[in-house]
């Protein structure tokens, strides 16, 4: 079963995409920040990060970048979810590291096309 | 596995502080070259009421987090108007990092924050608005449920409502619910709306908060 980790520092929005996830059959585990989720990255093999961008602590650009720098997770693909539908901010999450950006509130046949297309179970 | 850390560590000279300590010598001791004063002056400038200004400044230019770290809590510490606005403008930064870094200092000094905080609410920008509800969380001040309802209740931008119904799934009491059903009405066709919603409505039911 695919693992995938659910960053964000709201707890009903972890609730929310891990509900939709684990009904299409992932594993999901769960961080607050960037800091806890490092790591979890760190110590726990995952498929997917799924991330925010605002927390406090370790944002999620500071924990893709930091992802991308350890050769043994930086292949690990990344959904960077924000609230933010600025263009620079697009730009500064690929930057970082970001596979795809999603402007939140999700919808759960974007999240679950996405996620499958990056973990390359076609949508 | 281990966690590589990849900044130098940070040498720190005690020549930094023989610089005068006046606020004239400070100021100028804002703009050294070296971090590690820049970052002594923005502390001790604590002392001096009028240094706001000076801050403020320093802030809008300043690269190093540290430095900025102190420059934020000084300013925080001195608390009069001219602060808080430069607090508040680095909510609307394009650094992430310097925009949760002002949400946590807003956070810790209420009694500044509370008269701002209907304008935040009402600033002509989404993301500033989410950034205010943000700070509601921990501002432990007796209007912030009526603040979380009026935004639910008038805000028609989706994420400053989902995230005033995230907080209200944790404050909010019986006055919250007329405005939470209303709010799944509004957005029916949004189902992180609804989902949160029903949840907030669930833990306020159930009085888990």
């Amino acid at each position: 079963m695919k693992n995938i980790l659910v960053i964000d520092d709201a707890a009903t929005v972890r609730m929310y995409h891990c509900n939709i996830l684990i009904e299409a059959g992932y594993h999901t585990e769960e961080a607050i920040n960037g800091i806890e989720a490092l790591e979890k990255a760190l110590t726990t093999h995952f498929d997917l990060y799924i991330v925010d961008i605002n927390m406090p602590k370790m944002d999620g650009y500071g924990f893709l970048k930091e992802v991308r720098s350890q050769k043994d997770i930086n292949q690990v693909p990344a959904i960077m979810v924000s609230t933010e539908s600025a263009s620079n901010d697009q730009v500064l999450a690929y930057s970082a590291g970001a596979n795809l950006y999603l402007v939140k509130p999700v919808r759960p046949n974007d999240l679950l096309s996405y996620t499958r297309l990056l973990l390359g179970e076609g949508a | 596995m281990a966690f590589i850390k990849q900044t130098a560590p940070q040498v720190v000279n005690e020549d930094e502080r023989t610089a005068s300590r006046d606020f004239d010598g400070l100021c100028a001791e804002l703009n050294n070259e070296n971090q590690t004063a820049r970052r002594w002056a923005a502390r001790d400038l604590v002392q001096f009421s009028q240094a706001s200004a000076p801050l403020v400044a320093r802030l809008k230019i300043e690269a190093h987090p540290n430095v900025r770290t102190a420059i934020l809590d000084t300013l925080a510490q001195i608390g009069d108007e001219q602060a808080i606005t430069g607090i508040v403008e680095c909510l609307r930064s394009d650094e992430a990092s310097l925009r949760n870094e002002a949400i946590e200092v807003l956070k810790n000094i209420p009694e500044q924050v509370a008269p701002i905080i209907d304008s935040l609410l009402n600033d002509s920008d989404s993301d500033v608005r989410i950034f205010a509800v943000n700070i509601l969380e921990s501002l432990h001040h007796e209007d912030v449920e009526k603040w979380l309802i009026q935004v639910i209740e008038q805000d028609e931008h989706v994420n400053v409502c989902a995230t005033a119904v995230d907080l209200l799934s944790e404050v909010g009491t019986e006055l919250s619910l007329n405005a939470l059903e209303h709010l799944k009405i509004r957005f029916a066709d949004e189902p992180y709306i609804c989902f949160s919603v029903e949840l907030a409505l669930k833990r306020i039911g159930q009085g888990d908060r």
